[in-house]
């Protein structure tokens, strides 16, 4: 192959790129293949999936730019988990595997996001891994969906638990084990094809990483690799060196049970703290809540280490601001995590952790916060957390499960307002088209729509957050995990704090209650409705800063009333007219 | 017939004309005039015209490429557009599917909010619902709301309005209804229904395309009209055909209803050009390679058949948009892309470019970031006195410069470092080609790369390679082969309708019927506009998915009528083709058909080829304008190589050469690597074989 001169690496540039560009196309044909053979709404429209190439040493080659972070993040953890399983029980690694593996406390982020691997062999050497996650629909745990199991004790209510186990031995399919998941999995017939899909992308996954060790030779792959990884870890150092030596920190709540009798099991606190030194980063989460005997414990690999990576990345090299940055384990070494052992950040076995997906967020959150006073121009106003709904029921026999994100939304940014109706921080995944749902469940979809009257002022004023309403159109179930109904997101530079989220229950009898953000699974009858309120994020900077022409285009569109841009941002409003005049004149005041 | 294609690009506008009887054929290219396209269209044609003795009026068609659409939606300056919809769904167009565009961006802007086709102001709710399976209506229309929201429109001054419903595919008569109201209400505005766009499931992409419709629809309503008078003064009496981003054309009338179907057009036209060149050569597997200044363009043609981007797939400046176009895959890489290094320091080429302004700095227009132009410069691959024909001089001093600033960078040598940017740009557009083939189950050994556009033939043998493609083919006129690509098309119209049928429980009946109808529907459309029926064709086909699935493969369907039977043969096709394309299949699981389609296609007179002479001008010493050095990298090794520079319209008729060879032609230059050997074709096709690398 090509023997271009090298320069001050043991690699030459031009190759370590035409490799990287090979790498990241093999994680994106991954994700392609899984997300469309895939049939549980949950990978193929939710998009809550990984696909990654990961080396011997456990460090991540390139990530499918499909996935949701929290899918792709843990990969490298996994791997590691599957390994150390495998020494310990002194069994070892064959061409022709493929293993399963959804320990939360080896890697995993949560038991639902089961993950296939495939070892890549080139030459009888082991030389990689090719692996998928996804999150399944069920895993066979105390309740139908793998969502709103929130009344888990342990990690044996959370459902089938997978240490590296062998599906398939040296090329061989262990039947035996897809005999065993189909019969302890709930909609199996839409678990198992996702499962499989998943493998064939895995496969895929390594047979390309070969075919390109063929091509370039395994040590000129390797040591691409190695650029490739020391190029992030220079942005990653390079970003962090910007900012001044010294700690930061913030505080953070999480709602916990917050209808739980319990004072342990609510209002928790979640701390951070940032140490910079040079181009080293410190993130220490001494501080926060201790662990609880319910399922909103965060496995530190998997769950807590993705949240950080990702927000400090997402501020500090922005794609947006930086363009593409090679997403690789490069970017994490600047960064330690400290968590001490026992607390919500770092639980002990068997501790449940289920439904640490929307906790995790605070911690992202809290992080940013954090960050905030130190790089005010990159971070955005407090953000507004998730939530999922897990529906289900039996339809002929055959049980049905949809679980439904609900979107949050960002706070305000300098310069700009924040992003409305989306997913925040470690998740990005996608709603399903209402179309969609209404065609193949027994649901109705009443509403989908922008709050309105509830817009957290700022210079650039948070981000809106959706109201959505679920009909059942038949008898079923359903359960309940999020966060964010008790704590506003914060507000920044004098922005006002953003709203929290609601859950309102209409009973097809006409009575309704609030719900909490975690709920477990209850029946529900036919009529039964949802309507979920979505968050606000939290505003930038003093409202009576804001531009009259963008508060005037809230009250045109129907977000703010002209009373508010009064009391709001001192900013008069007649009959959809702006008044400069008089509008300096309150300003002034 | 006498047929007249022009396509309008940035900088040129490409005229072809043909005369089907004699085989005749000529070109013209003038300077595009921006501000009122139609300008230069007519001065081009009325210059094709009396230098070549044609008679004006005798012209029978007119197929026209157009970016109107385009640029409107990438400039974002389209008309002030207004929807109504179903209440308590207003912000389906500023959700989206809750998805931020980037992962790992705070400061990222997301372009439905950021951009929005429709502000929240001018969306207006009424009361309607109807819901599947068969459009059971909830809520039936009230349509005194329709007619107050028409007037608050009006007075808010918004030009344009779509109708967005939900469910509005399984029945359009609630859109139909509101449609009739506007029209009464306020018949200037331009409307537009989602079902009549885009009759499919997944509102917030159909609303969204209906939206575009309406945001574009005035502008290229006043540019066809102004398209229509132009030509009529300029004596001509031809109807207007344009080319649509599906590959077929659509009369002008049609176009101003749903200009959204033409926002592909020009990149189409290109896939056509590139496959009629092919079929020139009897090659029908073929790769199209369409490069320019800034992106590249990449098309499969598969035994002539182009293929059709799959609905979830198909988007322009980031907003989704369904409607059916060919598969073509753009990446940001082309002659303008700029080299840089990226904030860990490490080595990129593109996707940013310097366009045509400022250009590379060999344009000498005061560009002066390192291009891939500069680098094929410093390599000897263009030549300062032989570029567009010697139109234009390049500036070697400054793309030297560049580069060499750049090689400084890197600590590499300046060739190193320019070839060093060749090869980076060449092994990014194999990867795209690689997600159109290989992962897909394409092996793209068995087809021929068709290299065109400004600068696909200076990169075409060097992709080729990377890919283990044997054949480059080089159209005669590269820089044109769009405007080409324009005379080889039919009318091609699409109608699809949504069925969720499931394999076991299908409804042939319905099925038929539906067939039935939209080809009715189609007929009824060409036979207005005078097709006979014998020149009409309909294909049909479904897009199947497991039940349960969330995306679709396009199947055919050859039979007539669907029955119990032969329906167990589509089906089998779905699990062969899902094989193909995914590596799996689930044979034992039930199918479900999500969509039924019907492309009509009403035939057209085309170009056919006129054949080179071999006269005597044609020779090589005539050919030949020098021998000179030029830098390749072969085996490894970088080194500079003795080169024969040649120009291509004298090169002698079937006659094998052996590379190097960079040979020159007035809208392109093309590279032929050492270990390469090429031969110009009595067709006007040039071939490159490729060797060992």
């Amino acid at each position: 192959m090509n023997n271009f001169s090298k320069n001050k690496n043991s690699i030459d540039p031009i190759t370590a790129s035409v490799i990287q560009g090979a790498l990241e196309n093999i994680a994106i044909e991954m994700g392609y293949k899984l997300m469309r053979m895939a049939y549980s709404s949950i990978i193929r429209e939710s998009e809550d999936f990984g696909a990654a190439i990961v080396d011997t040493k456990f460090r991540q080659l390139c990530e499918s730019k499909q996935s949701t972070p929290l899918q792709s993040g843990p990969i490298p953890g996994y791997i590691r988990g599957i390994c150390k399983e495998f020494e310990k029980r002194g069994e070892g690694i064959n061409p022709g595997d493929v293993i399963m593996h959804n320990d939360p406390y080896g890697g995993s982020s949560h038991g639902p996001d089961v993950l296939f691997a495939v070892p890549a062999f080139y030459d009888n050497q082991l030389v990689g891994w090719s692996a998928t996650t996804a999150h399944h629909l069920d895993i066979g745990a105390l309740s139908p969906g793998s969502c709103g199991i929130v009344d888990a004790m342990d990690v044996y209510a959370e459902g089938l638990q997978f240490k590296a186990i062998k599906v398939y031995d040296k090329g061989k399919k262990n039947e035996m084990i897809w005999h065993m998941l189909r019969d302890n999995i709930r909609a199996a017939h839409l678990v198992v094809p996702d499962m499989e899909a998943q493998i064939a992308a895995a496969k895929i996954g390594s047979e390309r990483f070969i075919d390109l060790i063929e091509r370039y030779t395994i040590e000129t792959v390797l040591a691409a690799a190695e650029s490739m990884m020391a190029s992030s870890e220079k942005m990653m150092r390079d970003a962090i060196s910007k900012i001044p030596d010294g700690k930061y920190e913030a505080l953070g709540h999480i709602d916990g049970y917050e209808f739980s009798e319990n004072p342990k099991e609510k209002n928790l606190p979640i701390k951070v703290t940032v140490e910079v030194n040079g181009s080293d980063m410190i993130v220490d989460l001494t501080g926060t809540a201790e662990q609880i005997d319910l399922p909103i414990n965060m496995p530190l690999a998997g769950t807590v280490d993705v949240a950080i990576w990702l927000t400090v990345r997402s501020v500090l090299c922005d794609t947006a601001t930086i363009g593409n940055v090679p997403q690789n384990s490069g970017l994490t070494k600047p960064i330690k995590i400290v968590a001490p052992l026992g607390t919500l950040a770092n639980p002990k076995f068997p501790a449940p952790v289920i439904a640490r997906f929307s906790p995790g967020v605070i911690i992202a959150d809290t992080l940013m916060h954090a960050l905030a006073p130190a790089v005010p121009k990159q971070i955005s106003a407090g953000v507004g957390n998730l939530k999922v709904i897990a529906f289900s029921g039996l339809e002929d026999d055959k049980h049905w499960v949809h679980m439904e994100i609900f979107e949050g939304a960002y706070g305000g940014r300098y310069q700009k307002d924040g992003m409305d109706a989306v997913d925040t921080l470690y998740a990005n995944t996608r709603n399903n088209p209402i179309e969609d749902i209404e065609s193949h469940l027994p649901l109705r979809v009443n509403r989908y729509e922008m709050r309105e009257g509830s817009v957290p002022p700022g210079k650039w004023r948070g981000g809106i957050g959706a109201i959505r309403e679920f009909t059942f159109l038949n008898d079923g179930g359903y359960s309940v995990e999020g966060e964010g109904h008790l704590f506003k997101p914060w507000g920044f530079e004098n922005g006002s704090e953003g709203e929290t989220a609601s859950l309102k229950f209409e009973r097809h009898d006409g009575k309704s209650e609030n719900l909490p953000s975690k709920l477990p699974y209850k029946p529900a009858k036919t009529g039964d409705k949802f309507v979920a309120v979505g968050p606000c994020g939290g505003g930038y900077g003093n409202p009576f800063d804001r531009e009259p022409a963008k508060v005037l285009d809230d009250v045109l569109d129907g977000f703010i009333s002209e009373k508010d841009a009064l009391k709001d941002y001192g900013v008069i409003i007649q009959n959809g007219k702006l008044n400069l005049n008089e509008t300096e004149k309150v300003r002034n005041k | 017939m006498r047929l007249i294609g022009v396509d309008v690009g940035g900088t040129f506008t490409d005229i072809v004309f043909t005369d089907t009887q004699t085989n005749m054929s000529y070109i013209h290219k003038v300077p595009t005039t921006p501000e009122d396209p139609s300008k230069g269209i007519m001065q081009g044609v009325i210059e094709l015209c009396d230098r070549n003795e044609v008679g004006k009026e005798t012209i029978n068609h007119f197929l026209h490429g157009t970016t109107i659409a385009t640029n409107a939606v990438l400039e974002y300056n389209g008309a002030l557009t207004g929807i109504i919809t179903t209440r308590n769904y207003r912000d389906i167009l500023h959700i989206g599917r809750h998805q931020r565009p980037q992962h790992y961006s705070i400061m990222q802007e997301i372009p439905w909010q950021d951009r929005p086709l429709v502000k929240r102001r001018f969306r207006k709710v009424v009361s309607e619902r109807i819901a599947p399976p068969n459009g059971e209506i909830l809520e039936p229309l009230n349509e005194d709301e329709v007619r107050t929201s028409v007037k608050e429109l009006k007075n808010q001054g918004v030009q344009s309005i779509a109708v967005c419903f939900l469910f509005s595919y399984i029945d359009p008569n609630h859109e139909e209804k509101a449609k009739k109201i506007i029209e009464e209400e306020f018949p200037q505005a331009f409307v537009t229904t989602s079902s009549s766009i885009s009759p499919q499931f997944r509102e917030f992409e159909r609303f969204t395309t209906a939206a575009m419709n309406a945001f574009v629809g005035p502008a290229v309503r006043n540019y066809i009209n102004n398209l229509k008078k132009s030509i009529s003064e300029a004596g001509l009496k031809t109807e207007l055909h344009i080319m649509g981003s599906n590959g077929g054309v659509a009369t002008a009338d049609l176009v101003e209803e749903k200009p959204v179907l033409t926002l592909l057009s020009g990149p189409a036209a290109g896939v056509l050009g590139g496959a009629w060149c092919g079929t020139l050569s009897d090659r029908n597997n073929l790769i199209t390679f369409d490069v320019g200044g800034t992106s590249a363009d990449i098309g499969i043609v598969t035994e002539g058949k182009f293929s059709e981007a799959s609905a979830r797939d198909t988007s322009i400046a980031d907003y989704p948009l369904m409607v059916p176009m060919i598969d073509i895959h753009t990446i940001g890489a082309g002659g303008g892309s700029i080299a840089w290094e990226d904030a860990g320091g490490s080595f990129r080429v593109g996707p940013k470019s310097a366009g045509s302004k400022p250009g590379p700095a060999a344009y000498a227009r005061g560009g002066d970031l390192p291009t891939v132009t500069d680098a094929n410069v410093v390599l000897g691959r263009l030549s300062k006195d032989n570029f567009l024909g010697g139109e234009m001089t390049l500036d070697e001093e400054a793309a030297k410069r560049v580069i060499s600033n750049f090689a400084k960078k890197l600590e590499l040598s300046i060739n190193e470092t320019a070839e060093g940017i060749l090869t980076i740009l060449n092994a990014n557009m194999a990867n795209a080609i690689r997600s159109r083939t290989v992962q897909k189950g394409i092996d793209p050994r068995e087809y021929v790369l068709v290299a065109f556009g400004g600068a696909g033939p200076l990169h075409g043998a060097e992709v080729a390679s990377e890919l283990g493609v044997k054949e480059v083919l080089v159209p005669p006129y590269p820089g044109i082969t769009s405007a080409v690509g324009l005379l080889t098309t039919d009318h091609k119209y699409d109608a699809i309708k949504t069925e969720f049928q499931i394999e076991g429980n299908i409804d042939f009946k319905k099925l038929n019927t539906d067939f039935n109808a939209m080809e009715e529907d189609l007929s009824r459309q060409f036979a207005s506009q005078g097709v006979d029926l014998d020149q009409m064709k309909f294909i049909k086909s479904g897009d199947f998915r497991y039940a349960g699935q969330g995306y679709e493969l396009r199947i055919d369907i050859d039979s007539k009528e669907i029955n119990e039977l032969n329906i167990k043969d589509i089906f089998e096709k779905f699990h062969q083709n899902h094989l193909v394309e995914y590596g799996q299949n689930y044979p034992d699981s039930p199918i479900e058909l999500v969509n039924a389609r019907v492309t009509g296609i009403g035939k057209m007179p085309k170009i056919s080829n006129n054949k080179l002479n071999n006269s005597t001008e044609r020779n090589f010493q005539k050919a030949l304008v020098k021998n000179d050095k030029c830098t390749f990298r072969v085996e490894g090794v970088l080194k500079a190589y003795d080169t024969k520079y040649l120009i291509r319209d004298l090169l002698p008729i079937s006659e094998n050469f052996s590379g190097p060879a960079i040979i020159f032609q007035k809208d392109t230059t093309t590279v032929v690597p050492p270990n390469c050997s090429f031969t110009q074709e009595e067709s006007g096709n040039l071939f490159i074989s490729i060797g060992t690398k």
